[in-house]
């Protein structure tokens, strides 16, 4: 009753908000932040611990020292490439929600190469050479496993959602028969299941003795970037927006529909599958089973924290890097579980997804044009 | 906006007097978390601290199983020893070394990392830190490292004790086995030493041991339904004492038995690693014993070696035996617990020999 004798008094907002303005498009997502921080300090004091030397711990352990920066920047690589690979997808209004398989895809197509090529022509190959096969061939692993659901769509309206999950299982349980089967390590002492390590040729060298820094987070920025013009400055780009925001009109503007779709889902997985390949050559030299434990899915949370935005998927994958980093250093420091982290981590996501909380709780405007993110599913 | 306003606040009250509200009643729970609060002040770079900390594998400090049991070991350290004891919870592989790092730097004078997986981790961290004593739980070590101390067990007399219990126990004379694959060393000793030790008082006795060989690794300590399912069915053929290892996958064999067995027709389970009386409730009233592999005492005594300084690198093998047969122990006859006791003491003096290979030949 009092709301809506109140409602009709508030005056209705004259200018519509300027929604490209970066504080604009990012107010929910930082106030987003800054509330699940704020309960997860309770959720911390409610466990015994002391949320302030625990959030201090966290900061500590994600940039307390040349080594946390270094190992921050070790989580975030695989974070932006699959942020972007699953930013590109929502782009195209494509939900693809596979990047956990086309990860690991990418990851053991590209040990395979690392580890395999060399045998097969009978000779060394030489590094640069190496690195971008095996890295290559990791992505398109990734884009073909991307961009089958995305051919099933086009040509069937068979929905990417269901088929991206389908999919994620046959390649999660392919990459298990191959790493304890044909692909396993075949040292003796060896009862794990992962590749043998890949050849000299295919690793890319470290940048500093004694961090694990590496190229990949390097690659990751610059394709943050690419990923930005892509979207933003190319033909290509207009299309997969236009086809994303609305298929209907992009059909009528004279734009191949399913090809958009096909190409929009296979670039998406190739930027999951770089995202394997990178670990396998830049960090861990060899796949190994569990080792991608959850990538594509936290990708999907970066990817809504930044608002599909290259420059919002790297800041949000930062954060999320930072948060797994540090949160060594605040078990060390508190002896809280560590599980606190993926509360917080789910809470920024609730209170993105749920924007309405937070333009609640803080009282922003709505802003007059809502972002499509996905078609389908009656709406 | 005054109502809303007035929500916020009145939401600021209510949470500020739950607080204050709770504050009484989490004031023991309070002062026990101050007790290690307090500890963690020592400086462990300081000579005189005696620093200790673990690492787990990818899992928690209370699982039941391996990284609880190690963390046991701490726990008494920290009564009896003085010792300062934090740990540091693994959740992805690549944080193996950092997360060893972390005590490292940190001045801790001993590293217990939990699992074979951490092998390769905790021989590189030995390496880089001569000064801080390692223990490796179930690592076992080809080369000696000064500073690196595997634990590792002999399963095959473990199982071997569970496999003489089972033999005398059972009464259709068709006793079964319930393992994960036979690929991992451990769960071969356990089984093949159960096959023996069934064989050596009751060879009349048919055994039925089925290995989870036909999944990967990353499933087959952890596939309950297959436990189930595998025990059910040798339950169906009469089998009478089921011996089932192998983390989740054995528990599920475990469940299946307290599931079938009745009053006038008992069925018993024997566990394995810990006691699992208590990590399996559930199949307390059929658990005849557990072969265990004590991780408790080994790590608590490597602790307490580098303490003494008596700690040697190299491997530690940890102490097994049978685990007390709680609800059950008047269905075990005297004749039997003394037979355990002689088979014991001859797997310990060497008199009695299990002939199990290390590991799965070919």
């Amino acid at each position: 009753m009092d709301k809506e004798n109140l409602k009709p008094q508030e005056p209705t907002p004259p200018e519509p908000i300027n929604d490209s303005k970066f504080i604009n498009i990012y107010l929910v997502p930082i106030l987003a932040v800054v509330t699940a921080l704020i309960l997860g300090a309770f959720i911390i004091w409610w466990v015994g611990g002391n949320p302030l030397l625990a959030y201090k711990g966290l900061l500590q352990g994600a940039f307390g020292s040349v080594r946390a920066l270094s190992e921050t920047t070790v989580w975030a690589s695989p974070y932006i490439f699959a942020g972007l690979a699953v930013a590109v997808g929502f782009k195209g209004g494509l939900f693809n929600i596979g990047g956990e398989g086309q990860l690991a895809f990418g990851a053991v197509a590209a040990s395979w190469a690392g580890y395999a090529l060399p045998g097969i022509f009978h000779a060394q190959i030489p590094p640069i050479l190496h690195i971008l096969l095996s890295v290559g061939i990791g992505m398109l692993a990734g884009a073909i496993w991307g961009g089958i659901p995305g051919y099933l769509k086009a040509k069937t309206g068979a929905h990417e959602v269901i088929n991206t999950i389908m999919m994620n299982y046959i390649a999660l349980n392919l990459t298990s028969f191959l790493l304890n089967g044909p692909m396993k390590d075949p040292s003796p002492s060896n009862v794990i299941a992962r590749t043998p390590l890949i050849a000299e040729s295919a690793r890319i060298p470290a940048i500093f003795p004694n961090y694990r820094f590496h190229w990949g987070f390097i690659l990751a920025l610059a394709l943050a970037f690419g990923v930005w013009w892509l979207l933003w400055k190319t033909r290509l780009g207009f299309e997969i927006r236009t086809t994303g925001l609305n298929p209907d009109a992009a059909k009528y503007a004279g734009i191949d529909v399913a090809k958009t779709i096909v190409i929009a889902m296979s670039l998406s997985g190739a930027l999951a599958g770089l995202a394997g390949a990178i670990e396998v050559t830049a960090l861990n030299y060899r796949h190994e089973l569990g080792f991608s434990s959850g990538y594509g899915f936290d990708a999907i949370a970066i990817a809504l924290l930044g608002k599909n935005h290259p420059l919002g998927v790297v800041l949000a994958s930062l954060l999320f890097a930072a948060m797994r980093n540090g949160a060594t250093k605040m078990q060390f420091l508190t002896q809280i579980p560590v599980d606190i982290i993926s509360i917080i981590q789910a809470l920024i996501l609730l209170f993105v997804s749920a924007d309405a909380i937070v333009r609640y709780i803080y009282r922003i405007r709505t802003p007059q044009e809502r972002v499509v993110y996905t078609r389908g599913w009656g709406k | 906006m005054k109502t809303r306003l007035f929500a916020v606040l009145s939401f600021i009250v209510v949470l500020s007097m739950v607080i204050t509200g709770c504050a009484p009643a989490a004031a023991p729970a309070a002062q026990a978390t101050a007790a290690p609060a307090a500890s963690a002040e020592v400086d462990c770079t300081k000579a005189d601290s005696f620093c200790v900390g673990l690492v787990t594998d990818v899992g928690k400090v209370d699982d039941k199983s391996f990284n609880q049991s190690a963390y046991e070991g701490l726990k008494k350290a920290e009564k009896e020893l003085g010792a300062t004891i934090k740990y540091i919870e693994t959740t992805d592989s690549k944080d193996y070394g950092k997360n060893i790092a972390t005590f490292a730097e940190n001045g801790y004078k001993v590293i217990v990392t939990v699992g074979f997986a951490l092998g390769e981790a905790t021989i590189a961290a030995a390496k880089q830190y001569p000064d801080v004593k390692f223990i490796g739980v179930d690592q076992s070590q080809t080369d000696v490292i000064p500073n690196l101390s595997g634990i590792i067990f002999d399963e095959d007399k473990s199982g071997y004790l569970a496999g003489v219990l089972a033999g005398l126990m059972t009464k259709s004379n068709k006793v079964g086995g319930v393992f994960a694959t036979d690929t991992i060393p451990p769960v071969w000793r356990f089984g093949e030493g159960y096959r023996a030790g069934v064989k050596s008082v009751n060879d009349k006795a048919e055994i039925n041991i089925v290995y989870h060989n036909d999944v990967g690794l990353d499933k087959t300590f952890v596939d309950p339904e297959w436990g189930k399912t595998t025990a059910n069915s040798m339950m169906d053929k009469g089998v009478d004492v089921i011996f089932s290892a192998g983390g989740k996958t054995g528990n599920g064999g475990l469940i299946a038995v307290a599931g079938k067995s009745t009053a006038d027709k008992p069925i018993y389970a024997i566990g394995v690693d810990a006691d699992q009386y208590y990590s399996v409730p559930e199949a307390q009233k059929v658990l005849l014993s557990s072969a265990m592999k004590d991780i408790t005492p080994a790590v608590f005594d490597n602790i307490k070696a580098v303490k003494d300084g008596t700690y040697k690198g190299g491997n530690f093998v940890g102490p097994v035996f049978l685990a007390p047969f709680h609800d059950l122990d008047s269905a075990v006859s005297a004749d039997i617990k003394a037979k355990l006791d002689e088979v014991s003491k001859g797997l310990k003096d060497g008199s009695i020999k299990t002939n199990v290979a290390p590991t799965k030949p070919g």
